[in-house]
């Protein structure tokens, strides 16, 4: 039984959408990739201006559509490039979790993380980490619904 | 607002021939004396199926219902329309319920009215009926509901109510704690407000306790039925239990077009961001090996709680305007209620509080971070 459970997680290959931040995050996995640091597969990058750019609706059509994993990359509280939205971005991401808890719809594929320009390792240790932790949930039951 | 700015005044409107008609004497007695230049109160139509604000100048043409127990927009969305572009020059005062004043104090904070000139006048709320159960009725349903004798009859968000009692209005006109066949409160809230019982000379009521003791019994009384209700509710979790809920939606987004509160000027769902090429949908398809179409009706509840649930005043009108009579108040009252306590924030509450998602503070929601 327990070997069977392993296959499967072996198996499942978790997708994850990052949305990263053009002047932090974004430039912090291009660095993991310059530096040739080795990172897991598993993510799509869509860069955005900013963490506070990114409406619910992105990261809820993420999910809807079967994405396993969502980050969220902005820069580190107070190095946000516009100021402030990465504070903002904290706040709607903290609502978008209450919601999706009250209905019952797995919080925990969404990942909000700071990872400067400089923090290839950590953008590479992220992705590690969101991978290893996604597997453990399993698949996005939303992937098999086609009635939404 | 409350006694804000040390003002509290509790007069006396006594009643002549039933509560509706001693408003509008009322009302009346604003246009005559000059101390407004028009009203937009609740007016039954002539084929008496439907009541809706109505916008009257002429005193002679008043035959306002304020009480008449129907919903059929947002009177908030009213004063949005007529001072988002610029507000009147000269005075109007506008009748309001609680939820509608609510909805109006999220507008002026969305920037998307605007209360120079304006005269709020609140009215308690007995609950409202929905359109079929009203046009149903005899006459005598205003009295019915204002007597709490049609509670079965109420809607839901009604009977549900955040709160049936105005806030942040300049004048208030009260129906609990008073024997609406003799009296009616009408409190004085804001400086504007009592100016103009003081230019009308009104009689000073001797009620304010009993007044006090009834509207704190019937906000206790609501906040038990919405506490029962969202533990009665709470069972509609999970995809399974989700999709079932809106699995007749039809994607009119209806709900989005009665909101009060739902701000943006064009909804993104209504734009062409989702019109894709017929690739793409042949793409999409490939990922699921199918999909109902329209597309995205569950992504436009989700997005649309995501919008509203902070500023969702509990007006029930989104349930009211479905076409396919999905209960819409049985996942939105217990959203909205959990939503509002994660940010501590009551919409409709203090015009001075800013809207949750425009501010911060450096030290907060870390647990989000966590994962």
């Amino acid at each position: 039984m327990s070997e069977e459970v392993e296959n499967a997680d072996e198996e499942f290959e978790p997708k994850i959408v990052g949305l990263l931040c053009n002047w932090c995050s974004y430039a912090g996995a291009d660095l993991a990739g310059t530096s040739r640091i080795q990172y897991p597969p598993n993510i799509r990058v869509i860069r955005v201006m900013c963490s506070g750019s990114v409406d619910p609706v992105y990261i809820n059509r993420a999910l809807l559509d079967g994405a396993d994993a969502i980050l969220i990359g902005g820069c580190h509280p107070g190095d946000c490039h516009y100021i402030d939205g990465n504070y903002k971005a904290r706040r709607k991401m903290a609502l978008l979790k209450n919601i999706l808890t009250t209905l019952g719809m797995e919080p925990d594929r969404i990942w909000l993380k700071w990872i400067s320009a400089s923090e290839g390792q950590e953008f590479a240790d992220t992705v590690q980490e969101i991978v290893e932790e996604t597997k453990k949930m399993g698949p996005n039951p939303m992937k098999e619904r086609w009635n939404l | 607002m409350e006694s804000l700015r040390g003002v509290k005044m509790i007069y006396e409107l006594k009643v002549e021939e039933d509560a509706p008609m001693t408003v509008n004497n009322f009302l009346k007695e604003l246009l005559t004396e000059g101390e407004v230049d028009a009203v937009i109160a609740m007016t039954e139509t002539p084929s008496g199926k439907s009541a809706f604000p109505t916008m009257i100048s002429h005193p002679e043409k008043l035959s306002t219902n304020v009480f008449a127990p129907l919903l059929p927009v947002s009177t908030g969305t009213v004063v949005s329309k007529v001072t988002k572009v610029k507000p009147p020059k000269k005075t109007l005062a506008v009748v309001l319920r609680s939820c509608e004043l609510r909805a109006l104090t999220e507008l002026v904070k969305l920037n998307q009215a605007d209360l120079e000139n304006i005269i709020l006048i609140g009215v308690d709320c007995s609950g409202t009926l929905s359109m079929d159960t009203y046009q149903g009725q005899d006459q005598d349903i205003t009295e019915a509901v204002l007597k709490n004798e049609s509670e079965d009859d109420l809607r839901t968000a009604c009977l549900n109510c955040k709160d049936p009692v105005p806030k942040n209005a300049d004048l208030v006109i009260g129906t609990f704690g008073a024997d609406t066949d003799k009296n009616l409160f009408l409190d004085a809230k804001t400086e504007k407000g009592a100016e103009i019982v003081s230019a009308l000379g009104m009689d000073e009521s001797e009620g304010e306790e009993v007044r006090e003791k009834a509207v704190q019994d019937i906000r206790d009384e609501k906040e038990e039925n919405r506490k029962a209700f969202i533990q009665e509710r709470s069972e509609i979790e999970g995809p399974d239990k989700l999709l079932e809920f809106f699995d007749t939606c039809v994607n009119c987004h209806n709900c989005m077009k009665v909101c009060p509160v739902c701000y943006c000027n064009e909804c993104i769902f209504e734009s062409s961001i989702f019109d894709l090429e017929g690739d793409k949908y042949m793409k999409k398809v490939e990922g699921k090996g199918a999909y109902k179409t329209p597309t995205d009706s569950l992504l436009f509840q989700l997005t649309r709680f995501n919008h509203m649930m902070l500023s969702c005043v509990g007006c029930g009108l989104c349930e009211q305007a479905c076409p396919s009579d999905i209960p819409l108040m049985d996942v939105i009252t217990g959203l909205a209620d959990n939503a509002q306590e994660l940010f501590e924030y009551e919409p409709g509450d203090d015009p001075e509080e800013e809207l949750p998602l425009v501010v911060y503070r450096e030290e907060e929601f870390e647990d989000v971070e966590e994962r």
